[in-house]
This record gives structure tokens, C-alpha cells and sequence, in this order.
């Protein structure tokens, strides 16, 4: 028999699903359940956790790795996006919680193993939790944001039965189960590759898998390709419809665009919004649009630097902006605009990120200049990163345009990323534009991560007591309706100081083979290969 | 014994050559010191804080900042960094990247081959062109073929090897289907040859696996094309301007007019002495190619060395770009000495001074 090369793997895979069918319709099968997913980034840790993981990691970890918990999905028109309310069991099969919202009781499910083939046990999930809080990694800073903080939190309640307490009832305690830090990680098997001075096998784990997920790792070459095979033995979910998923780097943007239409590759999520409105009028692929609902794309002024410390100088800023043709020139407004909103003091709902009362208006920006003591303008520099040049060089020229209307002077810098994020980290820029995105969209959430305290992700070094107060409280707010009332002053403070424009929310674009269905915006803006079927 | 002493000159030349040879390799160790200090020293001067850009999770403050910076060995004195990297680059290790999350050295050993495979193979298909295009322009100076090989140098060195690449994958995978897509080495459904050398060509030929030599070749073809249109123009150009010399001079009329055959003139007294220089400057076009061709390699997705060192340096990841420059350097004084060595073959005058 003539033995070709694609045949050779088609083969190899069919004795490892114990299949009998002669080699070509082997192949002809395996081809169609296999997903190959192309990427500009790679995937250099296995481990979500490790500190300079990429989201590429990230996404990954989602389908090797079980969690307690996971988000739901809900249809958006005729899209799926993760509902981060609806929280269901992946590796518990029940979870408890408390009358008085501080204990959490996980119920493991029924006969679920790891990937080597033994049990789940309660000891297991108390180390992986014990990890996620003592590691040194970057998953103790977000465990605490839902106040889970110390080993002592967690307790073996029986077999597989574990307990997590928190010391007040945390609205986002059992969130933070859901999110890619939170693996549950088979201990016996990386204890054995633990040494005293990386007592959590981070090394380890970097490299190597010990999980029970969806998927198997079956070959990982970092920056080049990482092979899944299907773990037949979840229970975590819906069986996926893939039995195998190749993660493949493609550095080049308009070679993805180019795998995907010829169907030589079956996904790509990263590509430019000029390519993905060309490939979705060509027609031979699909386009999955979805506004990333938990994301903003904003205009930062840093809070405490002069001339951005006044408060009318930020309004005059956002009243001289030209919201509409930023929009058409930076996304060909493939996104959902966070400007323009009719409301003036109080927003309609408590929902956040949500449009804004922004609008360009020339002369309103003109006269609060005048009050603010800048008749004559100023001159500011505008920084931008080489990474998000794509759209933000045309958003930043139409700026200095615009601005250069009301006298104010703007210089354009572009930066490395590396330099960008320095400068981010150590607020030096004055005038920046970057991206964000909150894995919890709760409002009180994004408000404490974006608009508080003297840290890298208060893009502009905004302190403002009443909102300092109101997130400390909202965090724990149990009555549904103070709630409310608290996120709605949040935004009302935001819409008054305007410490940062909110601009839109860019779409999340997945470029896939028309005969693929299922696809899921997911908070970490990755795609989810158990969402994915060929039908 | 006495017939011993007849071949001991013939050892002492051989002998002489090799002490030079080590002479010059030992007298490359400053230079190479001087890049490394450079490089080590240039890094940390560049803006960017690495331990900024690796902490980015959502919720990492200072204390992540910090801890990152401590896992790096950024926390400590510069000296001390300085001494601590010298003393493990004597024994081997060049760091870790945080960008693959893998040791520099082994992302190195893995990526050489494939640069080197990609550049060795643009090389050949350059020189296999350019030289015949040389001696012919050389030949009819002045005439229209001398005009079309100026022209065709000319269009290569100014179209960007990413125009020319990307131009090439629209034309053959896109359009016409006639390439394989254009995502590295081989074809992800394939099946790769044991690791023998890293170079996938000879992998493929030495387990006699010739449809898979033809798949990895086939994914050469595009990216050494792309590297060997834009260095035609040197090569090409230096082979005409040599020739023309050597067909002006003395020995090559004396030849003329003793009524030697014209091709045994051409290619046996004018081209080997006409080689000299094209040497010279294939060896720094080699060296130029292999760091340079970064923009081939990431339009063709090629795992080389020289996309890993710019992704690196993106990130302000020292390590590896210190292991790139570092062996980059190494791969300099290695082609330089090779090429001093042929000169010799190619003519006895030369030595390896």
C-alpha cells in the first residue's frame, strides 16, 4: 500500500481512536475532527499562571485544565458570549453556598479522573487551591480580588468534598474559581516534580501538564505549535466535537487571513479589521462578530499631572474629539461605540462599560479651555504602542488634528511595548490611548480595577474619594438594589470627571470555516476548542 | 625511518595552517567578549523594564513587578549581573527567555538549524543565479543583457524581502495553489524526520525519506526565492565588475593569443580569478542574511533565530537577545576564517594570515 505522508498521521490517529476503517476515509475523517487554529502569538507556558504567560497560554490552560467552576453562555443575536451570572460546576458537580454567602461547599464530581487515569481527589483540589493564593505567581493578586487570600480559607470537608470561607460575603468569591488561574491540578503527579525551592512545581508545570481537562497535551513546542488530543473520559461538559486541536504561530497577520480562506486552517481570532471586512464580503468564510462586552478601548489623561489635574481641561478634551471619524478610522467601526449617549447626568442602568455622554462639540471644548486658564492651549505629547499601531495611529493623527483646532499642540510617540507599559506602570505618559479588558465584568470590578487605587491598571491615576468609598462597599453588597445605586454613582462620578475617555469597544473577531459552529466570545478573549464542532 | 622525515614538511604546512587557524580563532575571543559586555550593557540601557512588560496580568502590582524582577536577576547590582552571566556563559548557560518560557540556549540549538538551512539554501540559489548572470553581463557589456541583468538586480535589491514574500505567497499559495502554505519548515500534518542534524533536508535524505525530503523542499522554495532575489544584486553585480577586470588584463589576452578554447579561458584562467572578491562578499552577505532575515522568516512563519531574537527584543527579554547577538557574532568570526581559508583554494597566493 502506498503510505503518504498525510496518511501517515491520519493513520497514526486512527489506531489511537482504535478505529478500523481503511486509510483514506481514515484520513478524509480525521481531517474533518481535527481543528487547526492559527495565531499570531504562542503559547509559552502550559501553566496560566506563570508570570509572562500570554493569553494564548490563557485560552490553552481553558481547555486542559478543569476548574471548580465556569461561566455559562448566553446567545447575543446570533452569537454565544460567556454570562459571567450564570456560574455551573465543571470539575464540582455541585456547589453550595452558604445562607450567609461566606462558605462555599464543592461537591466533586462523580468518578472524575485525571489524564494519567487516577482519581480526583479532595486533597488535590485543596493543593491546587493552596497553590493558587501561596505561589509565587500571578495568581494570588487575582484570588484576592474575590478576598481569597490564605491557605486557611480552604478546608477538606470529607472525600471530594472541599470548603472555601471567605470572611465577608464577597459578590465575586466564586467568580475567581472560574477564571484560567484557578486550575486544578493533579498533585500527586506534580508534587513528585515540586523541590524545596519551587515548592509549587511552576517550573514544572511550565512544560508539563498534570490536569484533567478536555483535552490532552500531546506535543508542545513553544513559539512554534502546541497538539491537543481529546480526553474521551471528561465529564466536565459536553463532550467537544474535535478529537484533535492544533495550536499553530503564524507570526504573519495576512498569512492567517490567507490559511483560513484557502481551508487550509479551520480558525484564527487575531487578524486586522481591514482583512476580516474583506474576507467577510468575499464570502468563503464565516465571520464571528461579537463586541467584547467586557472590554474598552479608552483615552487616558493622567489625573495628576498638569495641565490633566484640572477637571475642565479633561472636559474640555473629550467636548473637542472627533468620536465618530476616530471610530471609522481606527475600526471601521467594527465595534460598539461607548460615546454619544443621550443621557446628561444619571446613566439608564448600572451596566458598565456603557456609552457615555460624549460628543464632539467644538466650541463647548473652546470655552471650558478658556475657564480653565488655557486660552492660548498647550502642547501635550500623545503615546501610543507599537503593538495597537494598527488602530491607533489613525485614531492619534485624527487627535492631534482635532486638538491643533483648540490650540492645543500634540506631539505623536510611538513606543515598543515593552517602553509603553513602562511608562504605563510608572505614569509617566501624560496623553495615551491603550486597550482593557476586565476578565469579572462586574461595574464594581471594573471600577476598582480602572479607576482606583495607585497601580498600573488605573490608566489615569484617578483618586476620587466617593468612588475609593463605593467600591470598598459594593464589593460586598448583598441587596441587589444598593447594588444598583452604587454602580450608578460610580458612572455618574466617571461621566462628571471624565478621568479617561471611554472610546468603544472593539468587536472580537473570529475568522473561521464555514462548517464551523459553536463559537464562544469568551472573557479572556480566547476561543474555547470544547464550543467547537464541524457540522 | 629515514622515509618518515620525506612527508614531515607536508605536516609542518598543515601543521602551520592549523596553528594559524587556532591563532585567529584565539585572537577573536576579545572581540567577542567586547560584544558580549556591549550587548549586556546595551540592554539594560534601552527603556523598557522586562519585569513590567512579563507582570501584565490583570490585578499585578508592585509586589508581582518586583518578584519578576528577582526571578530575572534584574534586583541585583549591575557588576553583579554582569559577572553572574560570564561566569554562566563559561559554563554553557545563556540565560532563560520569558518569552517561549524556555532556556535561550535550547531555543537556539532548535532554531539555528532552521535559519541556517534557509539561508544556506538562499545562498546557493543566489550564487547558482548570479554568477552566470555576472559572467554573461560581463561578457556583452554595455549590451541589452547587460541591461536586463542590471535591471533584474536592481528590481530585488528594492523590493522589501516582506513585499517580495508576501507578493510570492499571494501569487504561488493563494492564487495559483502550486506552493504549500506557507507555515514553516514542513507541513503540519506531516510527519518529521528524526533529529538528526536539525537540518530537515538532510534528516530527510539520510533515512531515505524522499517524499518528505520533496514536502520540506517544497516549503523552502518560497522563502529561499524571497531571501535570494534581494541579495542577487551584490553578488551578481561584483561578479560583472571582477570579470570585467580579470578580462582586461594581461594574462587573460596572452591566453587569447596563444588561441586557448574561449570557454576554457572564461571559466578556467578569468573566473577562478575573478572569484576573489565574490568570495569576500558572499561571506558578508551570508552573515548579513542570516541576522537580517527576520522579516523573511516571520512572513513564511520559518522558526529561525532571527524572528525569536526580534520577539525578544520587542519584549525587552534580555537573555535571548544576548544569546542571538552573542552567537551571531561566533557565526561572524566562523565565516570570515572559512572564507580566508578558500581564498587560498581559490588562489594559492592568499594564505590564512
Amino acid at each position: 500500500m502506498e503510505f503518504n505522508r498525510r496518511q501517515g498521521l491520519a493513520a497514526a490517529g486512527g489506531l489511537a481512536m482504535g478505529a478500523t476503517l481503511p486509510a483514506g476515509e481514515a484520513s478524509a475523517q480525521t481531517r474533518a475532527e481535527t481543528l487547526r487554529y492559527v495565531t499570531g502569538n504562542t503559547v509559552n507556558s502550559l501553566d496560566p499562571s506563570v508570570p509572562g504567560s500570554t493569553r494564548e497560554s490563557f485560552g490553552l490552560s481553558m481547555n486542559v485544565y478543569d476548574r471548580l467552576a465556569a461561566f455559562g453562555r448566553k446567545r447575543l443575536g446570533d452569537n454565544w458570549v460567556f454570562d459571567h451570572n450564570d456560574i455551573r460546576g465543571e470539575l464540582a458537580e455541585r456547589i453550595d453556598r452558604s445562607p450567609d454567602g461566606r462558605t462555599f461547599t464543592f461537591h466533586i464530581r462523580q468518578g472524575a479522573t485525571w489524564h494519567d487515569g487516577t482519581p480526583v481527589t479532595a486533597e488535590d483540589v485543596k493543593w491546587s487551591l493552596d497553590r493558587a493564593v501561596s505561589a509565587r505567581s500571578l495568581a494570588p493578586p487575582q484570588m484576592s480580588t474575590g478576598s481569597i487570600t490564605s491557605p486557611d480559607q480552604f478546608r477538606i470537608a470529607g472525600p471530594r468534598v472541599v470548603e472555601m470561607m471567605v470572611e465577608r460575603p464577597d459578590r465575586l468569591a466564586l467568580s475567581n474559581m472560574c477564571v484560567p488561574y484557578a486550575i486544578m491540578i493533579n498533585s500527586t503527579l506534580a508534587k513528585r516534580h515540586a523541590t524545596t525551592d519551587d515548592p509549587w512545581a511552576l517550573n514544572w508545570l511550565k512544560d508539563n501538564s498534570a490536569a484533567g481537562g478536555a483535552y490532552i497535551v500531546e506535543q508542545h513546542r513553544p513559539g512554534t505549535q502546541t497538539i491537543l488530543r481529546r480526553n474521551d473520559n471528561w465529564r466536565g461538559g459536553e463532550q467537544p466535537g474535535f478529537r484533535r486541536v492544533i495550536v499553530q504561530t503564524v507570526p504573519e497577520v495576512a498569512t492567517r487571513a490567507n490559511l483560513v480562506e484557502r481551508g487550509d486552517a479551520d480558525l484564527s481570532i487575531d487578524l486586522q479589521p481591514s482583512d476580516v471586512a474583506a474576507l467577510a464580503q468575499r464570502g468563503r468564510v464565516k465571520v464571528v462578530s461579537v463586541p467584547q462586552t467586557n472590554g474598552f478601548t479608552h483615552i487616558s489623561m493622567n489625573n495628576t499631572m498638569a495641565p490633566f489635574d484640572d477637571v475642565k481641561v479633561r472636559q474640555a478634551i473629550a467636548a473637542a474629539l472627533p468620536y465618530q471619524d476616530m471610530f471609522q478610522a481606527a475600526l471601521f467601526s467594527r465595534g460598539r461605540a461607548l460615546f454619544g449617549a443621550d443621557w446628561t447626568t444619571t446613566p439608564p442602568n448600572s451596566d458598565f462599560p456603557q456609552p457615555m455622554p460624549l460628543h464632539s462639540n467644538l466650541e463647548r471644548a473652546r470655552e471650558l479651555l478658556r475657564e480653565s486658564g488655557h486660552p492660548n492651549g498647550f502642547s501635550t505629547t500623545f503615546t501610543i504602542g507599537t503593538g495597537v499601531s494598527a488602530w491607533a495611529e489613525p485614531m492619534a493623527a485624527l487627535i492631534k488634528e482635532s486638538l491643533a483646532r483648540i490650540n492645543i499642540n500634540v506631539d505623536i510617540r510611538k513606543l515598543p511595548d515593552a517602553q509603553f507599559n513602562t511608562g504605563q506602570a510608572e505614569r509617566t505618559l501624560p496623553f495615551y490611548t491603550e486597550g482593557g479588558t476586565a476578565w469579572l465584568p462586574a461595574p464594581d470590578y471594573f471600577f476598582r480595577l480602572y479607576f482606583t487605587r495607585p497601580q498600573r491598571w488605573n490608566f489615569a491615576s484617578f483618586n476620587n474619594e466617593e468612588i475609593n468609598a463605593l467600591t470598598r462597599e459594593a464589593q460586598f453588597e448583598t441587596d441587589a438594589a444598593k447594588y444598583d445605586a452604587a454602580c450608578k454613582r460610580m458612572i455618574e462620578i466617571l461621566a462628571a470627571e471624565v478621568p479617561l475617555i471611554l472610546a468603544w469597544q472593539p468587536l472580537h473577531e473570529a475568522v473561521m470555516a464555514r462548517n464551523i459552529e459553536g463559537y464562544t466570545y469568551w472573557f479572556y478573549r480566547q476561543a474555547d476548542f470544547r464550543d467547537l464542532k464541524r457540522v | 625511518m629515514s622515509d618518515a622525515a620525506q612527508p614531515a614538511p607536508r605536516g609542518g604546512k598543515w601543521g602551520a595552517v592549523g596553528r594559524r587557524v587556532g591563532m585567529r580563532l584565539l585572537s577573536a575571543v576579545p572581540a567577542l567578549f567586547g560584544v558580549l559586555v556591549f550587548t549586556f550593557l546595551l540592554m539594560r540601557v534601552l527603556p523598557g523594564d522586562p519585569a513590567v512588560f512579563f507582570a501584565a496580568g490583570a490585578n499585578t502590582g508592585q509586589a508581582e513587578i518586583d518578584m519578576v524582577r528577582e526571578q530575572m536577576g534584574l534586583d541585583r547590582p549591575m557588576h553583579e549581573q554582569l559577572l553572574r552571566y560570564l561566569w554562566d556563559i563559561t559554563r554553557g548557560n545563556l540565560g532563560n527567555s520569558m518569552t517561549t518560557g524556555q532556556p535561550v540556549r535550547t531555543d537556539l540549538v532548535e532554531r539555528l538549524p532552521a535559519s541556517l538551512e534557509l539561508t544556506f539554501s538562499a545562498l546557493l540559489l543566489a550564487l547558482s543565479l548570479a554568477l552566470p548572470l555576472g559572467i554573461v553581463a560581463a561578457l556583452r557589456p554595455g549590451t541589452l543583457v547587460d541591461h536586463v541583468v542590471r535591471f533584474l538586480c536592481t528590481l530585488g535589491v528594492c523590493v522589501p524581502t516582506f513585499v517580495s514574500g508576501l507578493l510570492l505567497i499571494y501569487v504561488f499559495y493563494y492564487l495559483l495553489a502550486w506552493a504549500p502554505d506557507p507555515t514553516g519548515r514542513l507541513d503540519i500534518f506531516a510527519a518529521t524526520p528524526p533529529e538528526i542534524t536539525g537540518f530537515l533536508l538532510i534528516d530527510f535524505a539520510l533515512v531515505r525519506d524522499w517524499e518528505g525530503w520533496r514536502a520540506a523542499a517544497g516549503q523552502l522554495i518560497l522563502p529561499a526565492s524571497t531571501m535570494a532575489l534581494f541579495v542577487l544584486a551584490p553578488l551578481a553585480r561584483m561578479t560583472r565588475a571582477s570579470m570585467l577586470a580579470v578580462l582586461g588584463s594581461d594574462f587573460v589576452r596572452t591566453a587569447k593569443s596563444l588561441g586557448l578554447s574561449h570557454w576554457r579561458i572564461i571559466v578556467v584562467y578569468a573566473l577562478r580569478n575573478a572569484l576573489l572578491p565574490v568570495l569576500t562578499i558572499s561571506g558578508i552577505v551570508f552573515s548579513t542574511m542570516l541576522g537580517a532575515n527576520v522579516l523573511v522568516e516571520k512572513v513564511f512563519s520559518w522558526p529561525g533565530v532571527a524572528s525569536y531574537a526580534l520577539d525578544a527584543l520587542l519584549a525587552s527579554d534580555y537573555a535571548p537577545v544576548q544569546g542571538f547577538v552573542l552567537l551571531m557574532a561566533t557565526i561572524f568570526v566562523m565565516v570570515n576564517l572559512l572564507i580566508d581559508i578558500l581564498y587560498g583554494v581559490a588562489d594559492p597566493r592568499a594564505s590564512v594570515a
